[in-house]
């Protein structure tokens, strides 16, 4: 008897523990870099930035998100400065589109997916249940329940809507300062490519290992804030 | 802040209760395997405290999923969990884990009153015996894969809530282990109870055995707390910031403090050791010690959940 539950133990520990390699050596490693052969990514140039939200409400309209919830939002800070030079920071608030995405990796359907062809992080609101895993695993905060299809929604650069039909996402085609580039980060003559080359960029979060693509080019002046 | 109610909670106390419950399941089934292999044997179905934790296990788990189904937004889609599976999603590894977890459970328990559905199936329905011989033939495989579900279960709880990066205070290495161990005394404290309420003997090898297993159980549970917060504070910036938010003179810092470190652990470590060194356990003894626990682990499961999420990174 006692053999026996010996011989059981060492059976399975030796099974979990093969099962676990086998798992980490076949999966996709945290970290890895997913080799598509388009890869979207955004810069939004807070300098152009007005703050005149026609990105957010174009992104309403073509997406049919429904009101209360947003995918896009433009966050303003401030005012800085003194009366009469005083300006506002606007900062855009949606899907970082991470490489190694948190809500990719908890969603237990699969209903958060990576686009294996353009590396677009979205949502088959069919198969989601509405666990509300990936809300809470966005250290974004981007994530939403939609109240219409009750599953989880979020910015995925128009790929139902806009793309489809050959055309740059609403907020990009919206925007009257072109503060937002669009493009293929595996295209070395794309727009964003060069922009990225040519400004000093930033992205949020990075110490989270989450390898966003959403870049932004920090504007010049700020409140001093250690 | 309203502490029930603040910027970026996302699972409310729906969730605190389904982690409390699949832990209280596991450990009762641990608890219940290790009185029938160590003290009673074939008896073990005589006794009131196997007899409440083989109620307790299966209604508890059950009761868990129930709250986590209907806490779904799409609730009547719940069968899509089942079906699409993600082995990176902690989730998805957790529902696999309490499927089988409730198939052996269900086995073992009918093993443990074997001799009474024998009894009761002998003229009735014959061919139950033959079952349940076959059952009996691989009884310590059917036990030892109990134990290991059961301790995943407990443990999966805590992995469920470190999986999440935009919360320090969550995404914590020390979590799992401690929900294993608070789900281990909790699993405890529901069998005493439920045994006691059972007209099992206060005085009885069964309590013996679970204290005895209680106390340090309880003392490893203080330092992994410790070693929790530490590690937070030691980690500095956010997880720092989380740390002091949770502990500080908030609502929750009172719930930890007097809760969690007061009622749910050093009053039933001292209640322990009392009925140890004295040899006095009566029945008033044994449940409220019991209570007191099952109220700490309560606590300590809606503590983590929401002061986790009072603090973003």
């Amino acid at each position: 008897m006692d053999k026996s539950k010996r011989q059981f133990l060492q059976g399975s520990g030796a099974m979990i523990a093969g099962i676990s390699l086998y798992v980490l050596t076949n999966g996709e490693v945290a970290g890895e870099q997913q080799k598509s052969a388009v890869k979207y990514a955004m810069l939004h140039d807070e300098n152009k930035c007005i703050g005149c939200n026609a990105c957010a409400d174009n992104c309403r309209k073509v997406n049919q998100v429904p009101e209360g919830v947003a995918r896009l939002e433009i966050i303003r800070t401030g005012p800085f400065g003194e009366y009469p030079n005083q300006y506002y920071h606007f900062t855009r608030k949606s899907c970082e589109q991470c490489e190694d995405s948190p809500c990719v990796h908890v969603c237990p359907t699969g209903a958060a997916f990576k686009d294996e062809n353009t590396g677009i992080v979205s949502v088959n609101s069919w198969k989601c249940v509405g666990c509300q895993y990936c809300i809470a695993a966005c250290p974004y905060h981007i994530r939403f329940i939609n109240p219409v299809t009750k599953a989880a929604d979020k910015c995925d650069f128009c790929r139902e809507t806009q793309l489809k039909q050959g055309k740059q996402p609403a907020c990009v085609e919206a925007c009257p300062t072109k503060a937002l580039v669009f493009g293929d980060l595996n295209d070395p003559n794309s727009e964003i490519v060069k922009a990225l080359e040519e400004n000093p960029v930033y992205r949020n979060k990075r110490d989270l290992g989450t390898h966003p693509k959403l870049f932004r080019i920090q504007a010049k002046q700020g409140g001093i804030n250690v | 802040m309203s502490p029930f109610h603040f910027e970026h909670l996302v699972w409310h106390w729906p969730i605190a209760f389904y982690l409390f419950f699949a832990g209280v399941s596991g450990g009762a089934m641990f608890f219940a395997v290790l009185l029938k292999n160590f003290i009673l044997r074939g008896d073990a179905y005589k006794s009131g405290f196997v007899q409440a934790a083989c109620i307790v296990a299966p209604i508890t788990v059950m009761a868990g999923l129930g709250i986590l189904v209907t806490d779904l937004t799409k609730p009547l889609h719940f069968w899509k969990i089942m079906v699409f599976y993600n082995l990176t999603s902690v989730m998805s590894v957790g529902v696999i884990i309490l499927c089988i977890y409730m198939v052996f459970m269900f086995l073992w328990i009918a093993l443990v009153f074997r001799p009474v559905i024998d009894e009761w199936c002998r003229t009735r329905f014959p061919w139950v015996l033959k079952l349940s011989a076959f059952l009996s033939s691989s009884e310590a495989t059917i036990t030892g894969l109990l134990v290991i579900l059961a301790l995943a279960l407990g443990a999966y709880t805590g992995f469920l809530l470190s999986a999440l990066p935009g919360y320090p205070m969550l995404k914590n290495p020390v979590l799992p282990i401690l929900f294993l161990l608070s789900a281990l005394s909790s699993g405890a404290a529901a069998s005493l109870l439920g045994g006691v309420l059972m007209k099992g003997n206060p005085d009885g090898r069964e309590v013996h055995l679970i204290h005895k297993i209680e106390i340090p159980l309880i003392l490893v549970e203080m330092v992994a707390i410790f070693t929790f917060f530490l590690g937070l504070v030691l980690t500095g910036g956010q997880a720092k910031v989380a740390a002091a938010n949770a502990l500080g003179f908030g609502f929750w810092g009172v719930v930890f403090w007097v809760g969690i470190l007061l009622v749910g652990l050093s009053v039933p470590l001292a209640m322990n050791l009392f009925m140890t060194a004295t040899a006095k356990r009566r029945f008033a003894y044994v449940a409220g010690t019991a209570t007191c626990s099952l109220i700490g682990v309560i606590l300590l499961r809606h503590f983590i959940l929401y002061a986790g999420q009072m603090t973003i990174a």
